[in-house]
């Protein structure tokens, strides 16, 4: 079986590939496969997903002791979801076991390739850990709202995307970044497919629309002036079957204006 | 006087320091015997570290920071106190990286 | 062994010496502390890299430069005052040019990669953090911070810049004197290239080279401003010992040599786009360590290889000349079988009989004198002020000969005739 790290390469806008790198996330995901695969007795293969300048990313992950890795030639920008297509294609015929993720890439993705790679190769699910302990089976942490948590068991094949600080990566010995500056390294075409727009603009929270405010003026003074928290409902508890409760929240989130 | 701008100097210390690269590592590669410090009247790091990682204490001593070192060596070498600056590389990889220098 | 030779750092002595060797195929690492070569440095002014034709013929055609230096300018200067030396020549605008900018990171990063091409192997993120020795106490390869780290080689060679922890190591530099280096300091400022060829009065790839003495605030040094394509590099140079007895911080003595009016308009509006810093072997012949150790060489900053001389401020140029003979003698004493003190005594031959150690010695007065405190704190002022009556318009008082005003000026700066004489005495004899 074998262990995936994946990793995503970035070169800051009007910098060159000396300038680049792979995101904190990324490292602790590298470094979490290595451990899986030591401790399962498995292969490590890392993935990127990008143009030749990867290579260092991929070189650095078999300094450190993957076994092998594979980069999917790609000089545009995808959306996640043909990122996720991509991986899905280049472990295709795999017997993967566990793909390791970071929960965020350096351009401050979403954070959703995890989740679109694990419906993509019908793997489970295991996102944003805070914490992975390994014995017998692999038990995960999870950060969740209000600073509560949640304790996972997560069992093979399974996605898993950790965030930056739960692993450091360790040093690559000096045999293995000797080697791994000639290894070989797999590259295979690039997915043909959308490409998202690549203008660039400062990150800022997405706009939404408010509704009108109602009732008496003072009311809707303060509800103005309350910047839309006056009148926002603290949600309500519904039981659903999944179906119902993903055309549940796909409607919420229109009528909050997020469509 | 000129009628040229002159306050090009008022860019604030911490906004110069931004405009340079440093990969970070956890370990600090600069340490401090703050012993020693507190014998030293001089405290020349203070005054010469180009990156101001060098602050003095009201008990005399010296606070160090090591994560945005420009790894020049200013330090050790001006200090007077035999063994009170111990200072090497940080690991492979990681610190200052210049760009257009 | 490993390697028939190991080179520590890959700055332009590091990657001269692996070219070299690897030419004479040798197997060569080359180990580089940053993340690539040329990202840990930085320097002050221009690189003359006529040494190049040896090793890379029509280096210009390739080499990552900013400008070619076609006007060099020599400037005294007081707070209110400026007098300035200024030279254009257009004979340094085309091949094989003189001198020119270049931001490190890239021309470091190109050099290297001449090494790697000649078959060179380049190894970066690793420091070498000590050298393995035999019972004998010769050198017989490097430690590194990476997990089972050691590696063994014939020959060593430290390029491994100002701090040489290798040269120091290994005992080649005496007492180590804080007198001897300068801290330099620079600020990379934005403008428009339209705007520096127009302040600058240089076109397409011409650049301009200032040199500054008087700009420091009293504190020994001096001060540089050159152009690159788009942007300007200004800084300063201090004499350590000075640096932290004044207590004047060095981007204080770098915001006022930007507001002084000779200099002001010239980077009016600019935007610091990268500020950096690095110490500066500046002492010259005198503090040279011993160059050749058992199984060891020591070639570029490492082996204090610069020239602060007022007139020649160079490094880059000794860097890549020491190491392309380091290289050069460690691959005939490899291919000799002779890699004790011996066998890599050439290489001293090599220094001695090129401009490295020529320079140096000719010119070993000359650093001393430019940081000291006369031509540091008394010249500017004198040279200023006599300049200034000359040309001021004293009406209806006669105009006075320039001896009364060389006289009354010298008197007034307070300099002995004895100490002026001397100085000149020294300058003459180590220039001429």
């Amino acid at each position: 079986m074998t262990v995936v790290a994946c990793l995503k390469w970035l070169t800051p806008h009007d910098a060159d590939d000396r300038f680049g790198g792979i995101s904190p996330a990324d490292s602790s995901a590298l470094e979490w496969a290595l451990r899986l695969g030591a401790a399962r007795n498995e292969q490590v293969l890392a993935v990127a997903v990008g143009p030749a300048a990867a290579d260092t990313a991929l070189r650095d992950a078999l300094a450190c002791g993957a076994h092998r890795a594979i980069r999917v030639d790609s000089a545009d920008e995808l959306s996640s979801n043909d990122v996720a297509a991509a991986i899905a294609g280049a472990i295709d015929g795999l017997d993967v076991s566990f793909v390791c993720c970071g929960d965020y890439s350096l351009d401050r993705g979403t954070g959703s390739v995890p989740a679109f790679l694990a419906a993509q190769i019908g793997a489970r699910q295991a996102l944003g850990l805070i914490e992975i302990v390994l014995g017998n089976e692999v038990i995960a942490l999870r950060r969740l709202d209000g600073g509560r948590r949640e304790r996972l068991r997560v069992d093979a094949p399974a996605v898993l995307s950790v965030e930056g600080a739960t692993a450091t990566l360790r040093r690559a010995s000096l045999s293995g970044a000797l080697a791994a500056r000639t290894a070989p390294i797999d590259v295979l075409a690039g997915p043909v497919g959308s490409h998202l727009p690549t203008a660039r603009r400062p990150y800022r929270p997405r706009a939404r629309v408010l509704p009108p405010p109602q009732g008496e003026t003072l009311d809707r003074v303060r509800s103005l002036l309350s910047g839309g928290t006056a009148t926002k409902s603290h949600g309500v508890p519904v039981e659903l079957e999944p179906e119902e409760a993903a055309d549940r929240i796909i409607a919420a989130l229109d009528e909050w204006g997020y469509s | 006087m000129t009628a040229f701008r002159t306050d090009w100097g008022s860019i604030s210390f911490d906004d110069r320091m931004s405009t340079s690269e440093f990969r970070i590592h956890e370990r600090a590669h600069i340490v401090v015997d703050g012993d020693a410090c507190r014998g030293c009247s001089t405290q020349e790091c203070v005054v010469a570290c180009p990156a101001r990682l060098f602050v003095p204490t009201s008990d005399g001593g010296v606070l160090f920071n090591y994560e945005q070192c420009f790894e020049c060596g200013t330090c050790y070498l001006v200090c007077n106190t035999e063994g009170a600056i111990s200072w090497n590389y940080p690991e492979g990889g990681h610190g200052i990286v210049f760009h257009q220098t | 062994m490993d390697f028939d030779a190991i080179v520590v750092g890959a700055g332009p002595a590091g990657s001269c010496a692996a070219l070299e060797l690897a030419r004479a195929g040798k197997s060569v690492l080359l180990i580089e502390r940053g993340p690539f070569p040329g990202s840990k440095n930085m320097y002050g002014g221009v690189v003359y890299p006529r040494i190049l034709d040896e090793l890379v013929p029509q280096w210009w055609e390739e080499a990552p430069i900013q400008r070619w230096v076609t006007r060099r300018s020599t400037m005294i200067m007081t707070p209110t005052q400026a007098l300035t030396i200024d030279f254009r020549s257009q004979n340094w605008a085309a091949p094989p040019y003189n001198g020119a900018t270049a931001y490190r990171p890239d021309f470091d990063h190109w050099l290297a990669g001449k090494a790697t091409d000649a078959g060179a192997q380049l190894l970066c993120s690793t420091v070498v953090t000590g050298v393995l020795r035999d019972a004998a106490g010769a050198v017989i390869g490097v430690r590194t911070d990476r997990p089972d780290g050691d590696l063994t080689a014939k020959v060593v060679i430290a390029c491994d810049g100002v701090n040489s922890f290798i040269a120091k190591e290994v005992g080649l530099y005496g007492k180590v004197d804080a007198a001897n280096y300068t801290l330099g300091v620079k600020e990379t400022l934005a403008l428009p290239k339209e705007v520096i060829d127009e302040r600058f009065g240089v076109r397409g790839r011409e650049g301009v080279d200032f040199e500054v003495v008087g700009c420091t605030e009293g504190v020994n040094g001096g001060g540089f401003l050159y152009t690159n394509l788009d942007t300007v590099s200004l800084g300063v140079v201090l004499k350590l010992p000075r640096l932290a007895a004044q207590k004047k911080r060095p981007e204080e003595i770098i915001a006022s040599f930007k507001k002084h009016p000779a200099i002001a308009p010239l980077i009016e509006g600019a935007d610091l786009k990268e500020y950096s810093a690095h110490v500066i072997p500046e002492a010259g012949y005198k503090m040279l360590p011993k160059l050749v150790g058992p199984g060891l060489l020591v070639a570029g900053d490492a082996a204090a290889l610069c020239l602060a001389a007022g007139i020649w401020l160079e490094g880059m140029n000794f860097a890549m000349a020491s190491g392309m003979y380091a290289g050069r003698a460690a691959a005939q004493a490899v291919t000799r079988g002779n890699t004790g003190p011996d066998g890599l005594k050439p290489y001293l031959e090599m220094l001695n009989s090129s401009f490295v150690l020529k320079d140096h010695r000719k010119l070993q007065h000359i650093p001393h004198l430019v940081l000291s405190d006369r031509v540091q704190n008394q010249y500017p002022a004198f040279v200023a002020n006599i300049v200034e009556r000359m040309f001021r318009v004293d009406n209806p008082a006669p105009k006075p000969g320039l001896r009364r005003i060389v006289r009354e000026e010298r008197k007034r700066a307070g300099i002995r005739w004895r100490d002026l004489l001397s100085d000149g005495w020294t300058g003459m004899k180590g220039f001429s």
